[in-house]
């Protein structure tokens, strides 16, 4: 039995497929999803996702969000994602140079101002350490 | 009768302003379709929303979570969304009329430009203004939303209320006040949430118990703001369609204005001149004769 997973985020359905096994950070930490899985309902984390097809393992980085497995259908709610041929390591660097820089200057910034930027560090870290890993 | 100078002069400027209203035409029909594509692109999280929804509502307490909590209205925190820029018809009118019409203590969060100056002229409370870009970037309408969350949870005020223009097809926006929360009950979060992506679900295919992680409440607790960031940004996405549409629809009414002016106008200008000529023919004529 195949699974059939969806990733979305408001933007854009950034995935879709059946796979084979696949592998979700989550706040209780990773947790790799066969067919045959117990419904359930868990939030992600920051972090990387790992999609196994056939010999063919893919990454993605996502943020934030929640995920669904109901069957052998698992839906990923999440607010950033992006597949591993899609980062651009330039402009996660310099995402990050940016950000890092924001949260200097500004000592007593909007809370939220921070921790959008501290969102889009980890986001962008993330996109590298799947980029890097590869080399 | 004015003279053929003066109404070529008239002709002139007027073609002009066909030509600009006909650019800005075209403008807003592109940016129609990319903001009528952003609204389609945010339905399949809508629809995933409400399928989570689905499965923590059988679950939890509804009564445990602030956000379901039914509590006196003191002040209501109203979000009005307009445009940035004028020159789209009615829509702002509209809007501003439903406005006035609420009577009750409220305060005001703004996005757009011609909001934010209707709300400072007509000295009502407002908060804060936001601005969004044509693209709307989630990030863009999470600030705003987010803000008025951290604003209801402490008390400053009792709803969150969105005033918007509703996107129903090119040519009618309706301006609808939307409650956003408290939400009265999950079963009815649900049902709006599946009626804004157009698909009703049926059961769950998998009839186990779902278990969550770490825990339900705990889930909930999480889902909720992500929720309603979610249902204000699919507001505010609406929204910018009605604005390039009703943008679109007044450029076209204004295009064909200048183009019957035009015609009017070009009318006149061969009468004058005709009459011009005429008149000349008879001077010839009579001068003639009299010599």
């Amino acid at each position: 039995m195949a699974l059939t997973l969806e990733i979305v985020t408001p933007e854009a359905r950034v995935y879709s497929d059946t796979i084979d096994t696949v592998v979700i950070p989550t706040v209780d930490g990773e947790i790799g999803i066969l067919p045959g899985h117990i419904p359930l309902l868990t939030q992600v984390e920051h972090g990387e996702l790992r999609v196994t097809k056939g010999s063919t393992v893919l990454f993605l980085a996502v943020g934030g969000g929640f995920a669904q497995i109901s069957g052998d259908k698992i839906s990923v709610l999440a607010e950033h994602a992006i597949t591993e041929e899609k980062i651009d390591e330039k402009a996660a660097e310099q995402a990050i140079h940016r950000a890092e820089l924001a949260m200097k200057e500004a000592k007593d910034m909007d809370p939220n101002e921070f921790e959008h930027l501290q969102t889009m560090v980890r986001f962008a870290g993330t996109q590298l350490a799947i980029k890097r890993r590869r080399r | 009768m004015a003279s053929t100078r003066d109404i070529r002069r008239r002709i002139k400027s007027v073609k002009n302003t066909r030509q600009i209203t006909k650019a800005m035409e075209l403008v807003a029909a592109s940016k129609m379709k990319k903001a009528q594509a952003a609204a389609l692109a945010g339905r399949p999280y809508a629809q995933l929303m409400a399928d989570m929804l689905t499965a923590l509502g059988g679950s939890v307490d509804e009564s445990f979570h602030p956000f379901l909590a039914q509590r006196e209205v003191k002040t209501r925190g109203i979000l009005l969304v307009t445009t940035d820029k004028g020159l789209c018809g009615p829509l702002n009118a509209n809007l501003f009329k439903l406005v006035t019409e609420i009577k009750s203590p409220a305060k005001f969060y703004v996005i757009g430009r011609k909001g934010a100056q209707f709300i400072a002229r007509t000295q009502r409370s407002m908060v804060a203004d936001f601005t969004v870009s044509d693209r709307v970037a989630f990030k863009e309408v999470k600030a705003a939303s987010e803000f008025m969350v951290a604003q209801f949870l402490e008390g400053v005020i009792d709803t969150i209320e969105v005033i918007y223009p509703r996107f129903k097809n090119t040519l009618i926006q309706e301006p609808v006040v939307r409650p956003v929360l408290p939400l009265l009950s999950l079963k009815e979060v649900i049902a709006a949430s599946q009626a804004d992506s157009g698909i009703v679900r049926g059961a769950q295919s998998d009839d186990r118990e779902m278990l969550f992680e770490p825990s339900a409440p705990q889930v909930l607790e999480a889902l909720m703001p992500f929720f309603v960031n979610r249902y204000i940004y699919q507001l505010v996405l609406s929204a910018k369609a009605s604005e390039h549409s009703a943008r679109m629809v007044a450029m076209k009414t204004a295009k064909d204005n200048a183009t019957k002016l035009v015609g009017e106008l070009s009318l006149e200008y061969n009468k004058a001149r005709q009459a011009a000529i005429t008149q000349e023919i008879l001077e010839i004529a009579a001068s003639a004769f009299a010599a």
